[in-house]
């Protein structure tokens, strides 16, 4: 994870398009289109995604919509509005987050159900 | 205490089994088998056969009881059924209509 | 509006506690909180709070105010105002509710639906009538989706998991959701839905059997595999 560079997609960028990457990133902006990250992805209150994304780490402050992979955790904070399916191991919805869609988690459930 | 308690603004249409004792304050119909003790307090209102080792009615009860070891009908109970336990008690003021068969062969 | 912290230090009086060895199956529904350990099956309707202790199971179509799972819970959840899945909780099903809160450590799977919801009314009891497989996911046009997403996620139209969904129309003009507007709904789903009841009453007005909706939770369950 500690590739070091942090890249950063600031408030008045907008991105059309796919977007790859090896590093971390963090969208204060817009994008439009696809994202598929090797690592941490931080949607900032100003940022606002269209996009199926794909990364290691999600979290979101801002506006999300597209289905989400992520391969360790997915963090909807308060701030956060996101619409779209989501998979992975954890996903955590704080109060006040607004989310429309469904979750896949893993879900231990007992024998007798 | 007792662990489980159906308060009184509960309705329950179905079963209820457990190995624990029951507190019912609310209603319950359909059926209860219990190995433990089933109170049915003033407010309570059961419409259901019970199967359990002991029970305490000061509700209403409809239905028939079974009990291994003792049945107590306190005072202001309504009770309708058919009661078989090898104990029975029944309370001045208690009211209740139906058999009684004291002649468990076996627990 | 209530979540595991501000409940726990309310003890309240008139409390409903099913313990760990009890089993219910059937219908229950009651005006006070319900603590589950034990075990309850089939219909749970209450206007109060719902808590699921980490030893409880519920397998059960739940209409409540609040619930707060840190149990197991399979089953379709309408809240009329929070559900909360705590560290423990684990949940295979549908939530309906304003305020959902999932927080780390919990697992769930089944979809999320911060629409308003109507007082006791029970998840799986819209009419299977009035959702035509063509309409099954009203859901689609509300979202903003991605122009690379196919047109449509592996639909699962027989299942209750649907069922939710069409209530959320029409959406509460209050509600600063990121939805917007679905387009009108087929009028028939419309009328056929049945005047929302008070908040204080119970039970539903034409409540369906519990063995159908047990068995559509399993179902949802199984096609809910087969579809990733």
């Amino acid at each position: 994870m500690a590739t070091g560079e942090t890249g950063i997609i600031g408030k008045g960028i907008v991105i059309k398009g796919s977007l790859t990457g090896g590093g971390d990133l963090v969208i204060e902006g817009r994008v439009e289109g696809q994202i598929a990250l090797k690592n941490h992805l931080t949607i900032e209150g100003t940022g606002k995604v269209q996009a199926d994304i794909r990364a290691e780490e999600l979290t979101i402050n801002g506006e999300a919509s597209g289905n989400i992979d992520a391969s360790t955790r997915v963090a909807i904070n308060a701030s956060a509005k996101v619409a779209g399916d989501i998979k992975a191991p954890r996903v955590v919805i704080e109060d006040g987050a607004v989310f429309n869609g469904s979750i896949e988690m893993d879900v231990q459930l007992p024998d007798d159900i | 205490m007792a662990n489980t308690v159906i308060g009184s603004s509960i309705v329950i249409d179905g079963e209820i089994s457990g190995d624990e004792d029951l507190v019912i304050q609310g209603t319950v119909k359909g059926k209860i088998s219990l190995k433990e003790s089933l109170f049915v307090e003033g407010s309570g209102v059961v419409e259901a056969d019970i199967e359990t080792q002991n029970v305490e009615i000061a509700g209403r009860v409809t239905g028939n009881i079974v009990a291994s070891d003792k049945v107590e009908l306190k005072t202001d109970c309504r009770v309708v059924g058919d009661i078989k336990a090898p104990r029975i008690l029944i309370a001045d003021g208690a009211s209740f209509k139906g058999n009684v068969d004291m002649d468990m062969k076996e627990r | 509006m209530a979540t595991a912290k501000e409940l726990s230090g309310s003890n309240n009086v008139n409390n409903t506690v099913v313990g760990p060895s009890i089993l219910i199956s059937g219908r229950l529904t009651g005006d006070e909180d319900l603590t589950v350990r034990g075990r309850v099956e089939g219909e749970l309707t209450l206007s109060r709070t719902l808590i699921v202790e980490p030893s409880g199971v519920v397998k059960a179509n739940v209409a409540v105010r609040n619930a707060i799972v840190s149990g197991v819970v399979v089953g379709n959840i309408n809240a009329t105002e929070s559900v909360e899945l705590t560290r423990e909780g684990r949940m295979v099903g549908d939530i309906r509710a304003p305020r959902v809160i999932i927080v780390d450590g919990a697992s769930f799977r089944g979809r999320v639906d911060m629409g308003d919801v109507e007082p006791g009314r029970l998840p799986a009891e819209r009419p299977t009538v009035a959702r035509p497989t063509a309409v099954a996911r009203p859901a689609l046009p509300a979202r903003p989706t991605a122009p690379a997403r196919p047109p449509a996620p592996p639909p699962r139209p027989a299942a209750p998991a649907a069922a939710p969904r069409p209530a959320a129309a029409p959406p509460p003009p209050a509600r600063p959701a990121a939805k917007p507007m679905p387009p009108p709904p087929p009028p028939t789903r419309v009328e056929a839905r049945p005047a929302p009841a008070p908040a204080e009453q119970p039970a539903a007005a034409e409540p369906p059997t519990p063995s159908v909706m047990g068995a559509g939770a399993k179902k949802k369950v199984v096609v809910k595999k087969k579809a990733r």
